[in-house]
């Protein structure tokens, strides 16, 4: 007869706390089930009360990067709400860390409804890089990235930071540019609570950068090159 | 024992109790440190845990019969998921969920009136209730049609809800009784008491080990001490078991005396075989939750038979 074999959890030594801190978070029962309702009600919510409208479709397969203006904090919501509910699991919106993984509810909020990925934007970007190709490599990922790397504070769309080009240059990962359309005057930066304005998500073609290199020249040729591409998605309307 | 709990005397009287206790113990591990420069760290951190446990379960007990139940419910829900954490049955999330839902139907089943008599918790149910989990537990491997490995999940499923859930779920049951706030406090002062006897009977008196396989540091002198604290506890509570006659009460001194060391000892077996130390790290100074409510878990159910058996609820 065999004997039994006994393997505690990966996280078991950890506090509830540092569990939701720690990245790459290890499947927990619990955090998979409030996450499926809590983005049940926020896809309800962006629909009623955003009458948010998704324009284009998202790769259904493999791994890929969706980078989008950023300029409240709906964005990431919004564009979860264009994932597939099974899939928000294998989505990752970087947030930062600075700001997100500080006190206990935005902790709770980001690490359990947005599972979000703390990205370290100031002390140690390289890092949180190396993190993210981390993500995309493991099958089926969804990262979500904001390259202006802070949300706008007057509408317009800022200049893209050069880390989405060193993440993706020389690999095969899609990059989906998306724009959103609407979040700034729904919830401008200050506000309390959003306004029901209406959200429009326009989902823009895949491109990959297999023939750059990750050397600096290339990062920023790829970052405006996708924010050029953004910014046609936000003319197009 | 809903209607005002201050104005309830045995509520009072533990609370001013507590308070004392808390009051003297920090008093004596603060005289130890600073005047008789002691190491007083191992103290300090269980101190710091009761610190904020007693606050934590003398509000759920003021707030009356659900929030009881309700705090005795997510109580077990957490000791099940360390437990589950610890084994690795965690993995299955088909089990785990299964044995969670056995325990939130305890609760439920508590809150309830029994549709029958009308009596506050649907205790028949209760009672009951093991043969439909069992059956839900034996369901899982059937509908995933998997054999290999499961005999370890369905035997972990059913220790997790069948002592863990609905046994310490006995005493989310005893917030049903006529004198629910006697009897819940009653426990929860006695069976710490019991731990904190053995612990220092064994400090003082202890030479011979007591079970080295299984919890190394306890003694034969922590072990009878503790009984013999547990016995004449009921005795000196008196005011909080009411109607007890003679036998109750050494009953009750039985149960609490023997009771609490077997139930540290059965976690201190599956925590023993697992190779770890503690089942959880919430509790800072003690450990996880399950390593707090061990003896409780044990004690619960074996007090709830005997006081419906001689007194009804």
């Amino acid at each position: 007869m065999d004997s039994w074999s006994y393997q505690p959890t990966e996280d078991f030594d950890k506090g509830p706390i540092e569990r939701l801190k720690s990245f790459p978070r290890h499947p927990d029962l619990l955090v998979y089930t409030l996450r499926l309702f809590t983005n049940f009600v926020i896809r309800a919510a962006m629909k009623i009360w955003h009458r948010l409208e998704i324009v284009g479709e998202l790769p259904r397969e493999g791994s890929f990067v969706v980078v989008a203006n950023h300029s409240s904090h709906l964005d990431a919501a919004a564009i979860l709400s264009a994932v597939p509910l099974k899939k928000v699991h294998r989505a990752f919106p970087a947030a930062a860390a600075d700001y997100f993984f500080t006190n206990l509810p935005a902790l709770a909020f980001s690490a359990i409804v947005i599972n979000a990925m703390p990205f370290d934007r100031k002390e140690n970007p390289k890092q949180s890089l190396a993190l993210c190709r981390q993500l995309l490599d493991a099958p089926g990922h969804i990262l979500v990235l904001f390259p202006e790397g802070t949300r706008t504070v007057d509408g317009t769309l800022g200049r893209f930071k050069a880390g989405i080009g060193f993440l993706t240059a020389g690999t095969d990962f899609p990059v989906v540019p998306c724009y959103l359309e609407g979040a700034y005057r729904a919830w401008p930066k200050g506000k309390w609570i959003p306004r029901p304005r209406k959200l429009r998500l326009i989902i823009g073609e895949p491109l990959t950068f297999r023939d750059r290199t990750p050397v600096k020249d290339d990062a920023i040729a790829i970052a405006d090159a996708l924010r050029e591409r953004v910014a046609a998605l936000m003319e197009r309307r | 024992m809903n209607a005002g709990a201050l104005d309830n005397p045995v509520f009072r009287g533990y609370l001013i109790v507590l308070a004392a206790l808390l009051v003297v113990a920090g008093a004596l591990i603060a005289l130890l440190r600073f005047v008789f420069r002691k190491n007083v760290t191992h103290a300090w951190h269980a101190y710091r845990g009761w610190l904020i446990m007693i606050p934590v379960i003398m509000v759920a007990l003021f707030l009356g019969r659900e929030a009881t139940i309700i705090f005795f419910t997510l109580l077990g829900l957490a000791a099940f998921t360390e437990f589950a954490r610890a084994t690795g049955l965690y993995r299955d999330w088909w089990m785990t969920g299964v044995v969670l839902l056995g325990i939130i139907a305890v609760g439920v089943l508590s809150l309830m009136r029994d549709p029958g008599e009308g009596t506050l918790g649907w205790y028949g149910m209760l009672m009951a209730l093991p043969v439909y989990v069992v059956a839900a537990i034996l369901m899982v491997p059937i509908f995933r049609d998997e054999a290999k490995g499961q005999l370890q999940h369905i035997a972990l499923g059913l220790l997790g809800f069948i002592y863990i859930g609905w046994m310490f779920g006995h005493l989310a049951f005893l917030a049903n009784a006529a004198n629910a706030y006697n009897y819940i406090l009653y426990l929860l002062f006695a069976v710490p008491v019991c731990d904190v006897a053995a612990f220092t009977f064994g400090r003082f008196f202890g030479k011979r080990k007591f079970r080295p396989n299984i919890s190394p540091n306890k003694t034969w002198a922590g072990a009878l001490g503790a009984f013999t604290v547990s016995m004449l506890m009921p005795w000196a509570l008196r005011f909080s078991l009411p109607g007890f006659t003679p036998r109750d009460l050494i009953l009750t001194g039985v149960i609490v005396g023997i009771g609490s060391q077997l139930g540290d000892l059965s976690i201190s077996v599956i925590k023993r075989d697992i190779g770890i130390k503690d089942m959880g790290t919430l509790i800072q100074g003690h450990g996880g939750i399950l390593d707090r409510v061990d003896s409780l878990i044990y004690v619960a159910p074996l007090f709830f038979h005997m006081l419906r058996w001689f007194h009804g609820l």
